[in-house]
């Protein structure tokens, strides 16, 4: 059997100063949690349950105080250059290009020039911004960057894809229309797995094949549903789907008594 | 495409000139322009006809603002051309001028570059703050200015005193922005490029540098300035040549015209290293020139 693309084994992460004086904050609290390799995970809860901190510790950017965090069954170590990461701001350097953004993965890879040119045209073609490669960050709109950023995350094919509240700051029309060419961009990458975190329910169920509610700090998986919503999924139809409303419905009571 | 659609493109071509040329006057804001060029001759004005100097009766505080001015302490605009004509002819002041202009360039290179060196080592490598951060403060404190007869010297009546002045205070206007502007660069850009495996020469390279560039044009563009000013303020003190001896030669000789035509030249050749360096800035901060809708504010 091959092992799971993410594995978190007894996870506790404690963050403190080492200021006897002060308490520690427990973030993320004895958790266990298996993703198998091609699965779209979404991680709901309220804010500060440490669902933020699961993905720094899978992207290597901190280690866990106890426990174990394991991806293809190796411990990590430190970042990653299969791993991409998405944040709820763009993030993206305002003194490049939209081409230029998409390209820095590449960059930091050491891909010659004219294979990164070729690969970001083609993402930024996609996602329907072949006419924006030369423009710079300001003068696009949240959602046009937003689609840069996810062509900067894609670029560097990443084996899983970590994303954080990535249509957080989108107006809702905007977040809808992303949200289907992100899901029908994952659709068409077979074999990658993504964990979604979101504080939004209706996001996750609609993108999801599987959905974790964490409790309130310390934050604990506190329940794990599968949802049943066949592919490829049509985002902006979906909605009015009973067994949509019904799973979004069966994780809200779950995740209700969590938001005080 | 329909004959009406043809149509429409084809007005469109004829009054694309026209409306080119609405734009471009747009560009110009005359009312601008106009309200300029008011302001400019009412000063020559109020300059070359002497009502400036013939005293305003107001008293605050007991203090005149305004007094009556003796004619040998002043000159007027046309006796002042007088003289940058005759300037102009003139071998040694071209000297001087390139004696002042090289002592601040120094001084700006010199300064300007380890300025930015060192700002950036300790922007980035926080021990390096924490230590010196305390001593550049005191240092940056004490009025550098009053170092310029101590400089003499140490460095002697040539150039040396003055490109050490102004590379003492070109230093602090470019080192103190600078590592704030490290500490500033958004932290999001850090961490996406360290999740995407940047090292940290990486980093330092595609997130640091290009994001302190804006505040350290901003710091370098005022350093050019002040450059001068520290040049030709260590001419005051001693030396053999130079604008700044020249200008000081000429007050003291109540020769006005001469001391106000060299303080003109100055403040051009400021202007134009400023103007160099803001050139340079357009060049490397394109992304920002767009951002403001292609106007690129100045110090």
């Amino acid at each position: 059997m091959t092992s799971p693309s993410v594995e978190l084994n007894n996870v506790s992460l404690i963050f403190g100063d080492g200021d006897p004086r002060k308490e520690n904050v427990t973030a993320v609290d004895n958790t266990s949690l298996e993703i198998p390799a091609g699965q779209f995970v979404a991680i709901v809860g309220p804010s500060g349950c440490g669902k933020t901190t699961i993905l720094n510790m899978l992207a290597g950017l901190i280690k866990p105080t106890l426990g174990s965090v394991k991806r293809h069954g190796v411990e990590v170590d430190g970042p990653s250059r299969d791993i991409g990461y998405m944040l709820a701001r763009s993030a993206l350097s305002p003194w490049r290009t939209a081409k230029q953004n998409v390209e820095l993965g590449l960059e930091i890879r050491g891909m010659s020039k004219q294979e990164r040119s070729e690969k970001s045209l083609e993402l930024l073609s996609q996602l329907r911004l072949e006419g924006f490669a030369d423009s710079y960050p300001s003068m696009l709109s949240q959602g046009m960057q937003q689609r840069v950023a996810i062509a900067r995350t894609l670029a560097i094919d990443p084996d899983l894809w970590l994303l954080d509240e990535p249509f957080g700051a989108l107006d809702a029309q905007t977040r809808l229309t992303v949200q289907s060419e992100f899901i029908s961009l994952w659709e068409s990458n077979p074999g990658k797995t993504v964990i979604f975190v979101t504080h939004d329910l209706e996001e996750a169920v609609l993108l999801a094949d599987r959905v974790i509610v964490m409790t309130a700090r310390p934050g604990k998986i506190k329940s794990d549903t599968i949802v049943p919503i066949p592919r490829p999924r049509i985002v902006d139809e979906l909605k009015f789907d009973p067994v949509f409303t019904e799973t979004e419905h069966k994780i809200w009571k779950e995740l209700r008594d969590e938001l005080v | 495409m329909s004959s009406s659609e043809l149509n429409e493109l084809s007005k469109k071509s004829k009054t694309d000139s026209q409306e080119l040329w609405r734009w471009r006057m747009r560009q110009l804001d005359i009312p601008t322009q106009l309200l300029r060029l008011t302001v400019l001759v009412a000063g020559f004005l109020i300059w070359q006809y002497e009502l400036i100097f013939k005293g305003v009766p107001i008293t605050i505080f007991g203090f005149e603002p305004l007094p009556k001015i003796n004619p040998i302490f002043y000159a007027v605009p046309t006796d002042i051309w007088g003289y940058l004509a005759d300037y102009y002819h003139d071998l040694l002041f071209w000297k001087d001028l390139w004696v002042t202009l090289q002592e601040a360039i120094w001084g700006f290179v010199i300064g300007g570059s380890t300025g930015f060196i060192t700002g950036i080592l300790l922007g980035y490598f926080l021990r390096l703050q924490k230590v010196f951060g305390p001593f550049l403060v005191f240092a940056n404190a004490v009025p550098k200015i009053a170092f310029a007869p101590i400089l003499i010297l140490w460095y002697g009546v040539d150039m040396g005193s003055k490109i050490a002045l102004a590379v003492i205070i070109v230093f602090f206007i470019v080192q103190m922005p600078t590592t704030a502007a490290v500490g500033l660069v958004d932290p999001d850009l850090n961490t996406l490029a360290t999740t995407m495996g940047a090292t940290k020469s990486q980093l330092f390279k595609k997130v640091v540098v290009p994001g302190i560039m804006p505040a350290v044009f901003g710091a370098l563009r005022l350093a050019a300035i002040y450059a001068m000013l520290s040049v030709v303020f260590g001419e005051f003190i001693a030396s053999k040549r130079g604008l700044g001896q020249k200008l000081l030669v000429s007050t003291n000789q109540f020769n006005m015209a001469s001391a106000f035509a060299l303080m003109l030249v100055l403040a051009v050749v400021a202007l134009g290293l400023n103007g160099i360096i803001g050139l340079t800035e357009r060049r490397v901060l394109k992304w920002q020139t767009t951002r403001r809708g292609g106007q690129v504010v100045s110090l």
